[in-house]
């Protein structure tokens, strides 16, 4: 077929002025909507067109008509999953069409025809359909056969736009219902290496970026895009430990990228060998001993933390690509994880945020924490944080039971009359501390800057010699030792 | 196409020429589009248009949306947000870039941007851009590859040394303009020698001397925008002139 119209990947971006327009499908006044579903080959009639409504040139110009693009594909290699990939895909296509300007996805399009389209002979939807199912087959040729309705009636596009809702709300559903285990590549991205060159950023389905904004689909589309790019893909490996979110080809990819300085990551761990933090993230989530719980703090919120250090203090000291125990970056969109930091009891770690942050992603807290959560308004300080944890009886104070396996992984508070000898290996047992053998070679970083007075909470303050320790022959791994000093 | 950014020390009289640039290059019936990318300029009002958004706007918008697009492509989204904040004037689209960015990281946004303005200016025959001294949607490479960037001045020390530093900047930057251009602006007899030797001196090329031109300084007191400027005016015309060396 012969085409009135050039075709070609120069013309994407283009703006067809409302005084070039002939007119204008969807968009802002209209229904209008695309779709790509799949079918069985044998109910295909391959590059069928039908049009349900009026054509171009029974169109009035300057004026605005409901539009809806329905494309049915088909072929050996075609399967539910790819329809989202190749409905994005319209867009491009339509685009690579002179005279034509297509925006937006899904229930949102915005279509304008320019005049000197419809000069040089464009007069039927026919050809734009025809155009784009050619497009379709040339670039994805595991598009076998495809037929397209295009609708243009006002109540007919408004009957299957509901239908259509239905399934973009499925393909919603099952996006949030892919997990790091259901796929073979995470992503990497490397626009922030510029501020932080050991940093490595590993997006999976579990796990949004650190600056919130590249989902595991986003970065999947980029490096279909652009494989060079700033997104590529990580295969994932072996998996090391399922709980901590281990694989070998996240330790590799981390080997790599940070110059050997890094060679294990957990996608799903605070305390051990956690993700590095470039600079980027929304969050921060710092750990305190004297409660046993993590706080988190968003960018927004200037005052201190309970911890008595404000959200830039923590950053300034934990970003830069490093891989710093008792702090992690975090995206905001984490916290909608059902991975969120599950090896360190997740949720039930959790002790406080600000209120602000808290009630952003109020309905992704597990509704039986909800309230077990302190924000500046039950404590803005460690003893007023003790008092409220103590009161909601919060996990951390009894002990906490991690969701994903039922192992207990902290021992509680430990009454503050007893003097607190820890022993380490009933520590290590009762920890159940995982399979590693050997102490994680980095440190929970005190963090002091200048004129800063430490907080007394961030320092294990020395007993006068109350505790003597011999160990001999001894393998050990602590996670925490808690030294406090005894009340006069 | 052919694209030039217009900046130089606040005060200076920058906006003004961006606006009369503007108005030369849609009267040759090319497809034109102004960008204001300085937040503290008002090229709008120059041009005596008011556009209801601007790209800050969206990408704000965008950075607090964007954990709720679950299956959404983010850089459609962003595509089409663009094309509802351009502002179509009768001979030309209007881009304002709006409010600078806020705390957080940008990289991912930026990153977007960067391509979806690359192709959306790729198909106007003249662009010209309105921005501050600092540059900063060139640094961030928002914007990239213009082809001129004019540096006006007025007689002052100050509106020198912004030029300097201008000059710097884009060294610093890598930014690879065709050329980098002087206009010295609001000069009267007394201070032509001294720009001209001043250019000499710092190897600037001088491309033009505009007058103080008190009409255009009436209307810029009562609010009228510089575009409605009618009859004789000095300063217009040679600006005509620049709009005819730069956009043909």
């Amino acid at each position: 077929m012969e085409f009135p119209f050039e075709i070609s990947p120069m013309y994407e971006g283009e703006r067809i002025r409302k005084s070039d327009m002939y007119v204008e499908l969807g968009g802002p006044t209209q229904p209008g909507f695309e779709l790509v579903v799949s079918a069985n080959k044998d109910e295909i009639e391959d590059m069928k067109f039908t049009l349900i409504g009026p054509d171009l040139n029974e169109m009035e110009e300057g004026k605005a008509y409901p539009y809806a693009m329905i494309y049915r594909i088909a072929g050996e290699l075609v399967e539910k999953d790819l329809e989202p990939v190749v409905e994005r895909r319209n867009h491009d296509f339509q685009n690579y069409i002179a005279g034509y300007m297509h925006l937006n996805q899904r229930y949102d399009i915005w279509i304008r025809i320019s005049k000197s389209a419809v000069q040089k002979g464009l007069n039927s939807l026919e050809q734009i359909a025809k155009a784009t199912m050619m497009l379709f087959k040339n670039e994805l040729p595991f598009i076998e056969k495809i037929e397209a309705t295009y609708v243009t009636d006002q109540a007919e596009v408004e009957k299957r736009l509901e239908e259509a809702m239905k399934i973009y709300e499925e393909r919603d559903e099952r996006t949030l219902t892919l997990h790091d285990e259901d796929v073979d590549d995470f992503y990497s991205c490397t626009l922030c290496q510029s501020f932080a060159p050991t940093n490595v950023c590993v997006i999976s389905p579990d796990r949004v970026s650190l600056c919130g904004a590249i989902t595991w689909f986003d970065g999947r589309a980029a490096a279909k895009v652009d494989p060079e790019g700033p997104n590529a893909p990580i295969p994932k490996g072996e998996l090391v430990d399922e709980i901590g979110g281990e694989y070998t080809g996240v330790n590799e990819f981390a080997k790599e990228r940070s110059g050997g300085e890094y060679d294990r990551i957990k996608l799903h761990s605070f305390f051990e060998f956690p993700h590095t933090s470039c600079g980027c993230f929304e969050v921060i989530g710092f750990y305190m001993p004297e409660v046993d719980g993590i706080g988190w703090v968003h960018r927004g919120y200037d005052a201190p933390a309970p911890n008595g250090l404000t959200f830039s203090t923590m950053a300034g000291q934990t970003g830069g690509g490093k891989q710093v125990v008792g702090f992690l970056g975090i995206g905001i969109a984490y916290f909608r994880s059902p991975k969120f930091i599950q090896a360190d009891g997740g949720w039930k770690r959790t002790v406080w945020m600000p209120k602000s942050l808290k009630e952003r992603i109020q309905e992704f807290i597990p509704e039986d924490m909800r309230d077990k959560i302190a924000t500046e308004e039950d404590a803005s300080n460690l003893d007023e944080l003790k008092e409220f944890l103590k009161k909601v009886n919060h996990p951390v104070v009894t002990g906490i039971i991690r969701d994903v396996d039922g192992i207990k992984i902290t021992d509680g508070w430990i009454e503050e009359e007893e003097v607190t000898e820890v022993t380490p290996e009933e520590e290590a047992q009762a920890l159940q501390i995982r399979e590693q053998p050997q102490i994680p070679s980095m440190q929970i970083q005190p963090m002091y800057q200048p004129g800063y007075q430490p907080a007394p909470q961030m320092l294990p303050a020395p007993s006068s010699g109350v505790i003597k320790l011999v160990l001999k022959n001894a393998k050990i791994n602590i996670e925490k030792i808690i030294v406090s000093k005894e009340k006069d | 196409m052919v694209s030039v950014a217009v900046t130089g020390k606040g005060g200076t009289g920058k906006t003004i020429l961006s606006a009369l640039l503007v108005k030369f290059a849609s009267k040759t019936g090319k497809r034109v589009l102004a960008v204001d990318a300085d937040p503290d300029s008002n090229l709008p009002e120059a041009l005596g248009v008011e556009p209801e958004k601007t790209l800050g706007e969206v990408r704000e918008l965008f950075q607090m949306s964007r954990d709720d697009m679950v299956s959404h492509d983010k850089e459609v989204w962003l595509e089409g947000k663009l094309m509802e904040v351009i502002y179509e004037a009768d001979s030309y689209d209007l881009l304002v870039m709006g409010r600078p960015e806020g705390a957080g990281c940008y990289c991912y946004t930026n990153n977007l941007l960067k391509s979806i303005l690359r192709k959306f200016m790729s198909h106007y025959d003249a662009i010209i851009i309105d921005t501050e001294a600092g540059l900063e949607h060139f640094s961030r490479q928002t914007i990239k590859d213009v082809d001129y960037l004019l540096v006006v001045t007025d007689a002052s020390m100050k509106g020198f040394r912004t030029a300097e530093r201008i000059r710097d900047l884009v060294k610093e930057l890598n930014l690879d303009f065709r050329g980098i251009f002087l206009v010295a602006n609001k000069i009267n007899d007394m201070a032509k020698k001294v720009i001209e030797d001043y250019a000499n001196e710092h190897k600037f090329d001088l491309i033009a001397i505009l007058p103080f031109d008190e009409k255009l300084a009436e209307l810029d007191l009562r609010g009228v925008p510089v575009v409605k400027l009618n009859g004789e005016s000095e300063l217009v015309n040679r600006v005509e002139e620049i709009s005819g060396m730069i956009f043909g």
